[in-house]
C-alpha cells in the first residue's frame, strides 16, 4: 500500500489512526517489523479497515454509520497519537497474549473513547459492532470445527476461511426476531445486506468428475434409500387408477415434486396399456427435456396418430390450425393421451409455446399427463392457459434421481463456469483434430499452449496469494473478480487517497500495481487475445492472412472446441473450454 | 426411447405379466357401478349447469346478435361497427360471448366469419395480419352444402389461381375470400383488448376502416377496463373509424351464485358440504377464476366421492335391485352416524331390530336406501327452505338478500337454525306493517303452489285472517300496524337522581292493531317451525357419509398445489417422504429442527448446506462441507460424483445458477419458506 504509506508521511492528520492499527499490528505479531507489518494489511488483519465498513453497511444501525467510519478511519485529530501508542504500549503484556486483533482495536477504541466524550457514543456503536464480529468469528470457529473437522488443517489462510463460511451458522446464532414472519419478511431477513462474505477457495478442477468417471461412480453407488425410493414409487403407483378416471373426465393432471418422474409416468403408461379392454389407448410421449426440442416436433407427434399421411405445413401455428381441424372431423375416434416429461423445461418455457399445447389439450379428445420439476412452474401459465390446461396437481415426489433430464457433468460445469458446450471433451476434441489439416492442428496446438502459459503465469500468485506480496491487493483482485463488496470498499477508499491529495505517485504506483496483478488473471478466465494468437500463428507459418486464420478459427468454433467473448476493455479472446489437465494431455497428444 | 424427443408409445415387451389386468378387490369391485353412478349423477348435473350459464348471458347476446344482424342491413360507410362487451375484471376468462356468437353463426342464415384475435396473435401489425388471414381463408364458412367445402378445398390449395402473387399480409386475399364466399360479415374479436399495444391496436383498426368498404367487417372489443381507457388508447382516427355499442356482461360473481343455485336445485344425490363450498368459494373470490374452474371443482367433488367412497354405490340410481358386496355392508356398519343410530336404537330398547341390522345384510341393506332417501329428500327440503328465507328477505324492505350460496354454506354446516340472520328475519317480520306482511304471505304461498318450495301449516288460515282484518279496516289508508312496530313504540327520558333513564312506551293499540300483533304472531311462529324443521344439521342425518361430501383435502391439493413447498419439504426433510428408519430426524425433543445427516440423500444434504449460505455460494467451501458430511468412509471421488449430481439437481430445480462475481462461486436464488 505504497500510496497509503505516502500519505502517512504527509500528512498529519491521517497518521493517527494508521498508528493505531500499526500499533495493533505490532502486538498481534511481535516478529514482524513495522514496515512488513504494514504491508501484510491486507491479507489478514486488515479486516479492521475493510471489515468495518461492510459491517456497517449491513446490518447495523445505519445513521451512525458514516459519521464513526470517517471519525475512526481519517479523523481523529482531537487527541495526539502520542497518547494512543502510548496507551497501547503500556499494557503490552496483556495485549500480547490476545491474539484477536480486533478486539485490541476495540481496546484501543475504547481507550480513546475514555479520554474523549464527545464522540463516546458513536465510539460506542464501533465498539459494539467491533465486539459482535468477534463474537461472530468465534462462533465459526466453532462451527467450522464442528462442520468440517479436516479442513482447517488443509486451508492455509485459517481466518480467510473462517470469514467466508459458515454464514448460516452465525444466522442461526442471530436471535432470529419472530418465529413467524411473514413470506416478505422471511424474505428480507433471510436476504438481508451485510455479512455477505465468502471465502476466496477455489474448488480445485482435478477433483471435479468428467463424465466418464462420473458415470463410472454414479453407476456404482448404491442408494441406501433405494427399498424406500421403492416405497415410495409404490404408494404413487396405487393412484394410478385414479389417474386413469380423471384423465377419462376430461381433466389433465400435473405431476410435481422433487425426484425424476420419468419412470413413475412410464409405468403409468405401461398400466393403462394392460387395464384397457378392446381399444389399446394411444399415447404419445414428449420427452420435454430433449435438447432442441420444439413445439413444432410435438406437433408432428401428433399429427402422426390423427392426421396419418397428411402433409403438414411447415409453421408450428398452422400445423395446430390444422390438427384442432383434423381434430374435429375424427369425433369418433378413441382418446389420445399426450404425456410430456417435463413440461416446464426450457425448452418448452416459451409462451408461445406453452399457449399451443393448451390450446392442442383443450379439445375433448386429447388429455394431457404432464410432469413438472422446478419449484415455481406454475407461473408457466395466466388465467386463460390454466383454463385451457385445466389441470389436477398431485405431489409425486419420487426422490429418483434426474438420470436422464440432466447431463449432471455439464450443468455443473456450467454452473461453475467450467468448461461449457464441449465437444465431449478431449476425445471429441482429439477426433475433430484428426480430420482437420496439418494448419488448423497446429493453430490449436499453439492457442492451447498459449492458454496453458497465461494459466500458469497467474496460477501460482493466488494460491501463494498474498502472503509473500508486499501490495495492497486482496484475494479478491487477485482473483480477478469484481466483487460488489470489493468493489464498494474500493470506492471507499479511492476519495480518502485522494484526500490525502499529494499521493500522485504512490498513485501512479497503485495503477501500475493493479493491472499487473490483474491482467493475468483476467486472460487466464477470458482465454488468449485474438490479435496476440494471429501474430504467434503468423510467425509460425500457420497461415499468411487474418482470412486464413478467421477460416482456421471457424472450424474449431463450429465444433465448440473454442470459444470467444469480449473482456471489459472489448477485446475478443478466445479460449479453449476445457481443464489445465486436460489441455496439457491435448497438447501431448498433439505433439 | 428416452433420448427421443417425441414418440408413440408402445408397450415394452409382451410379458403377459406385465399386460396382466389388475382385478379390483374388496370395496373396489362396485367401482365399475360407482363409475357408472358417477356418469349419470354427472351428466345430469352438468346439463343444468350448462343451461343455467347459457342462458346467464342469453340476454346479451341477443343484444349482439341484434346490432350485427342490424350491421349487416345498414352500416355506416366508412364505419367499422363495434360492440364493445364490458365484462368485468375476468374479462380474458370469458370468452363466452363470442362462443356463443360463434355458435349463432353457425346456425345463422348469413354467411358470417368469425375471426378471433389475441394479444398473443402477433406483436406487429404485419403479423397481426397475416393471423387475421390465415384465419379467415382456412375456416370454413356458415353454410355447409358440400359442393361448397369443394371448392373451398380447391381454393384453398391455389388460392389465387389467377392475378399477381399476393403477400400473405395483404387484406386483398381476404377481399378475395369474401367475394368468392359471398361473405356478408367478417366479425373480428378483439379478446383481450387490454393486452394489445395501443399503437397496433390503432393502426390495425384504422387499417380495416380503410378497407371497410370492401370488406364488410365488424369488431366486438372484450373489456374489462373502461370505454374512456380504451378510448384514451385509440388515436383519433381509429376513434373516428369505429361505430360503437356497449354490451354489458355478468360478473362471474353473478355466474358463480346462478352455478350455485343450478347445483342446490337439481335433484342431486349428492350433496356438497359447507366446508367444501365455502372453501370453493373463498377461491372463487380471492383469485378471480374462471366459472369453469368452479364447475371443475364441483365435479371433481363429485369424482371423490364416487371414487374413494365405496359406499356412494347405495347413490346409483335403481340400486334397489341390485347386490352389492358383503365388504360393503360390513362397511356400512362401520360408519360413525351408523353407529350412533345403533345407540339410539339401544336407548330406545329397540334391541332386536338392532340385532336385525347388525346381523343381516338385507335389512341394512333396506335401511341404508330407506334413510339415504330420507336423507335427500331432507336435504333438498333444506334447500327449498333456503328459498323461502330469501323470498321473505326479498318482501321485507331495509333487508338485504343473503345469497344462494352463502345461506346454503351456513345451513349445511347446520347453523343457520337459530342464527342471527333467521331471527333478525323474524323480528322484522313483526315490525312490520300489514301491506307487506299480506304480501309475503301472498307470496309464499303462491310459490308454494308453483314451485313447491315448503309453507308451514295454516298459512292458508291466517291469510284469510288477514284479509279478513284488512277488509274491515278499509275505511282507513294506513296499514295495520303490530305491537313490536317502532311506531308504536315512544322513547321515554326520564332523570332520576341524575342519571338518564330510558324507558320504552307501548302505545296505545287499537282493536285492529291487537288483532293483528295475533297474527302476526302465528305468522312469525309458523315460520319459524318451518325454519327449525327443515334446516336441518346433515350430520345428524343418518348415512350422512353417503350423501353428503365435505372433504376440503382433496380439493385443496388437487386444485391449489404448493409444489414449492413440497419441494423444499421434500430436501429440508427429506424423512417425510422417505420415511426411512436412517434419517428420522432427531430422537425426542429435537424432532422438529431439520438436521443434516450423512444418511439423507446426497441432494438433500447439499440443499441444507445451500440453505445455510447467504446469496453467494463458495462451490470450493460447498465441497468440503459437503464432505466433511458426506465423506466418511466414501472415496472421495464417489463423494464427489454426488456432489456433483447435487449441483446439477439444484441448478435444474431452479435453486442456483452460476455467477461472474467471483471464480468458483455460484449465486443462491431460491429462499426458503417463502
Amino acid at each position: 500500500m505504497p500510496k497509503r504509506k505516502a500519505g502517512e508521511t504527509t500528512i498529519d492528520e491521517d497518521l493517527t489512526p494508521r498508528k493505531i492499527r500499526k500499533a495493533v499490528r505490532d502486538d498481534a505479531e511481535p516478529i514482524v517489523s513495522p514496515q512488513t507489518a504494514a504491508a501484510e494489511t491486507p491479507s489478514g488483519r486488515k479486516s479492521i479497515l475493510r471489515g468495518t465498513p461492510r459491517k456497517l453497511n449491513g446490518i447495523h444501525s445505519v445513521e451512525a454509520t458514516p459519521k464513526s467510519l470517517r471519525k475512526v478511519l481519517f479523523t481523529t485529530p482531537l487527541k495526539p497519537d502520542d497518547e494512543v501508542v502510548q496507551a497501547d504500549e503500556e499494557t503490552p503484556t496483556a495485549v500480547g497474549n490476545d491474539r484477536s486483533a480486533r478486539r485490541k482495536s476495540q481496546r484501543v477504541l475504547q481507550t480513546r473513547e475514555e479520554s474523549d466524550d464527545e464522540d463516546a457514543e458513536a465510539d460506542e456503536a464501533i465498539a459494539q459492532q467491533i465486539l459482535e464480529g468477534d463474537a461472530y468469528e468465534e462462533d465459526d470457529e466453532e462451527a467450522s470445527t464442528r462442520d468440517e473437522p479436516g479442513l482447517i488443517a488443509d486451508t492455509p489462510s485459517k481466518s480467510g476461511k473462517l470469514r467466508g463460511r459458515p454464514k448460516g451458522r452465525r444466522r442461526e446464532r442471530t436471535p432470529s426476531p419472530v418465529p413467524d414472519l411473514p413470506p416478505h419478511e422471511l424474505y428480507f431477513f433471510q436476504n438481508r445486506a451485510g455479512g455477505n462474505k465468502t471465502s476466496a477457495n477455489t474448488l480445485p478442477s482435478h477433483v471435479l468428475l468428467d463424465h466418464d468417471d462420473y458415470f463410472a461412480k454414479i453407476n456404482a453407488y448404491e442408494d441406501p434409500h433405494v427399498a424406500d425410493v421403492e416405497r415410495l414409487k409404490r404408494l404413487h403407483k396405487r393412484s394410478f387408477d385414479q389417474w386413469i378416471f380423471e384423465l377419462e373426465e376430461g381433466l389433465n393432471i400435473c405431476l410435481y415434486g422433487y425426484g425424476s418422474k420419468r419412470e413413475l409416468v412410464m409405468e403409468f403408461a405401461e398400466y393403462t396399456y394392460g387395464q384397457a379392454e378392446s381399444q389399446k389407448p394411444r399415447v404419445i410421449v414428449v420427452n420435454g427435456y430433449t435438447p432442441g426440442l420444439t413445439v413444432r416436433d410435438i406437433l408432428v407427434g401428433v399429427g402422426s396418430l390423427i392426421a396419418k399421411g397428411a402433409k403438414l405445413p411447415a409453421q408450428p401455428a398452422a400445423m395446430l390450425d390444422l390438427l384442432m381441424l383434423k381434430l374435429e372431423e375424427l369425433t369418433t375416434t378413441q382418446p389420445i393421451l399426450l404425456i410430456i416429461h417435463s413440461l416446464d423445461h426450457a425448452n418448452l418455457r416459451k409462451s408461445m409455446t406453452q399457449a399451443m399445447i393448451a390450446r392442442l389439450v383443450a379439445h375433448p379428445s386429447i388429455s394431457l399427463l404432464a410432469t413438472c420439476d422446478t419449484p415455481n412452474f406454475p407461473l408457466l401459465w395466466d388465467v386463460s392457459l390454466t383454463r385451457q390446461l385445466r389441470f389436477l396437481y398431485h405431489d409425486t415426489t419420487t426422490f429418483q434421481p434426474y438420470r436422464v433430464e440432466i447431463d449432471v457433468v455439464e450443468e455443473v460445469n456450467a454452473l461453475l463456469g467450467r468448461s461449457r458446450r464441449r465437444l465431449g471433451g478431449k476425445d471429441g476434441g482429439a477426433y475433430v483434430l484428426k480430420s482437420l489439416p496439418e494448419n488448423a492442428r497446429n493453430l490449436f496446438k499453439i492457442l492451447v499452449e498459449e492458454q496453458i502459459g497465461l494459466a500458469e503465469s497467474f496460477e501460482p500468485t493466488t494460491t501463494l496469494g498474498a502472503a509473500n506480496s508486499d501490495d495492497d491487493l486482496d484475494p479478491d483482485d487477485l482473483l480477478g473478480a469484481s466483487d460488489d463488496e470489493a468493489a464498494l470498499a474500493e470506492e471507499q477508499n479511492t476519495p480518502s487517497r485522494r484526500a490525502r491529495g499529494r499521493g500522485r505517485p504512490a498513485k501512479k504506483a497503485k495503477v501500475a500495481a493493479r493491472p499487473v496483478a490483474r491482467a493475468p488473471a483476467v486472460s487466464a478466465m477470458e482465454g488468449v487475445e485474438y490479435r496476440a494468437l494471429y501474430h504467434k500463428a503468423v510467425e509460425a507459418f500457420v497461415c499468411s492472412s487474418e482470412l486464413a486464420f478467421r477460416t482456421l478459427l471457424k472450424e474449431f468454433h463450429d465444433h465448440a472446441m473454442v470459444e470467444s467473448r469480449r473482456d471489459a476493455g472489448g477485446t475478443e479472446r478466445l479460449s479453449v473450454p476445457m481443464g489445465r489437465e486436460e489441455l496439457r494431455r491435448m497438447v501431448e497428444e498433439l505433439e | 426411447m428416452e433420448y427421443e424427443k417425441v414418440y408413440v408409445f408402445e408397450p415394452e415387451g409382451e410379458r403377459p405379466a406385465k399386460r396382466r389386468r389388475v382385478e379390483p378387490q374388496g370395496l373396489q369391485t362396485s367401482w365399475r357401478r360407482r363409475r357408472q353412478a358417477f356418469d349419470q349423477v354427472w351428466t345430469v348435473q352438468q346439463q343444468a349447469l350448462d343451461a343455467r350459464l347459457e342462458s346467464i348471458n342469453a340476454s346479451t347476446v341477443d343484444k349482439v346478435w341484434q346490432f350485427l344482424e342490424q350491421a349487416t342491413l345498414d352500416g355506416q360507410p366508412g364505419r367499422i361497427p363495434t360492440g364493445i362487451v364490458l365484462t368485468g375484471a375476468d374479462g380474458a376468462t370469458g370468452s363466452g360471448i363470442s362462443k356463443q356468437v360463434a355458435e349463432r353463426i353457425r346456425g345463422g342464415k348469413h354467411r358470417r366469419i368469425l375471426l378471433s384475435l389475441s394479444s398473443s396473435s402477433g406483436t406487429s401489425l404485419k403479423a397481426l395480419l397475416k393471423t387475421l388471414i390465415a384465419k379467415a381463408t382456412s375456416r370454413r364458412t356458415g353454410s355447409s352444402d358440400d359442393d361448397e367445402v369443394d371448392d373451398e378445398d380447391e381454393e384453398l390449395r391455389n388460392p389465387r389461381a389467377t392475378g399477381p402473387k399476393l403477400l400473405n399480409y395483404d387484406l386483398q386475399l381476404l377481399q378475395d375470400h369474401v367475394r368468392e364466399h359471398r361473405t356478408e360479415q367478417v366479425i373480428i374479436t378483439f379478446e383481450d383488448t387490454e393486452a394489445f399495444d395501443s399503437d397496433l391496436l390503432s393502426e390495425i383498426i384504422e387499417l380495416l376502416g380503410c378497407w371497410q368498404g370492401r370488406i364488410p367487417f365488424a369488431c366486438l372489443f372484450n373489456i374489462a377496463t373502461s370505454i374512456d381507457f380504451l378510448q384514451q388508447r385509440l388515436s383519433k382516427a381509429a376513434v373516428k373509424a369505429l361505430a360503437g355499442q356497449v354490451f354489458d356482461v355478468a360478473l362471474s360473481s353473478a355466474e358463480i351464485e346462478q352455478v350455485c343455485e343450478a347445483m342446490f336445485d337439481t335433484d342431486t344425490p349428492l350433496w356438497i358440504g359447507s366446508g367444501l363450498v365455502s372453501t370453493m368459494l373463498e377461491r372463487q373470490h380471492d383469485y378471480i377464476v374462471s366459472v369453469d374452474s368452479f364447475v371443475a371443482a364441483v365435479k371433481y367433488a363429485c369424482m371423490s366421492h364416487f371414487y374413494a367412497n365405496a359406499l356412494s354405490v347405495f347413490l346409483e340410481p335403481g340400486s334397489e335391485s341390485r347386490d352389492v358386496g358383503p365388504d360393503h355392508i360390513e362397511a356400512v356398519r362401520q360408519l360413525d352416524s351408523f353407529k350412533a343410530y345403533a345407540r339410539r336404537l339401544l336407548d330406545d330398547r329397540q334391541v332386536a331390530v338392532l340385532k336385525d341390522l347388525l346381523e343381516s345384510g338385507a335389512a341394512l341393506w333396506s335401511l341404508v336406501l330407506d334413510k339415504v332417501a330420507e336423507g335427500r329428500q331432507k336435504l333438498s327440503a333444506m334447500v327449498q327452505t333456503l328459498k323461502v328465507a330469501r323470498l321473505v328477505q326479498q318482501r321485507l324492505p331495509n333487508t338485504p338478500v343473503s345469497s344462494m350460496s352463502s345461506l346454503y354454506v351456513q345451513a349445511m354446516s347446520g347453523k343457520l337454525v337459530g342464527s342471527p340472520l333467521i331471527r333478525t328475519l323474524l323480528l322484522t317480520i313483526r315490525k312490520a306493517p300489514s301491506n307487506i306482511v299480506v304480501d309475503l304471505l301472498r307470496e309464499l304461498i303462491s310459490s308454494h303452489t308453483e314451485k313447491g318450495t315448503p309453507t308451514f301449516s295454516g298459512c292458508h288460515e291466517i291469510l284469510t285472517r288477514f284479509d279478513d282484518l284488512i277488509e274491515s279496516q278499509k275505511h282507513s289508508k294506513k296499514p295495520l300496524r303490530g305491537e313490536d312496530d317502532s311506531q308504536n313504540t315512544t322513547l321515554r327520558t326520564t332523570v332520576v337522581a341524575q342519571k338518564v333513564e330510558l324507558s320504552k312506551q307501548k302505545s296505545a293499540l287499537s282493536e285492529q292493531d291487537k288483532k293483528y300483533t295475533e297474527l302476526l304472531g302465528l305468522l312469525t311462529t309458523g315460520l319459524e317451525e318451518l325454519f327449525a324443521d327443515n334446516l336441518v344439521n346433515p350430520t345428524n342425518l343418518v348415512f350422512h357419509e353417503i350423501f353428503v361430501y365435505d372433504l376440503k383435502s382433496p380439493y385443496r391439493e388437487v386444485f391449489t398445489p404448493r409444489p414449492r413447498h413440497a419441494i423444499e419439504r421434500a430436501l429440508a426433510t427429506p424423512h417425510d417422504y422417505l420415511d426411512c428408519d436412517c434419517c428420522g430426524s432427531g430422537q425426542g425433543d429435537e424432532g422438529a429442527e431439520a438436521t443434516l445427516a450423512a444418511t439423507q440423500p446426497a441432494t438433500a444434504v447439499l440443499y441444507q448446506l445451500y440453505l445455510e449460505s447467504g446469496s453467494l455460494i463458495n462451490a470450493g467451501d460447498l465441497w468440503q462441507a459437503f464432505q466433511a458430511v458426506l465423506g466418511d468412509g466414501r472415496e472421495e471421488a464417489e463423494t464427489m460424483a454426488l456432489f456433483q449430481r447435487g449441483l446439477a439437481e439444484l441448478r435444474y430445480l431452479g435453486m442456483m445458477k452460476s455467477t461472474r462475481k467471483r471464480v468458483d462461486h455460484v449465486a443462491k436464488v431460491m429462499w426458503q419458506g417463502l
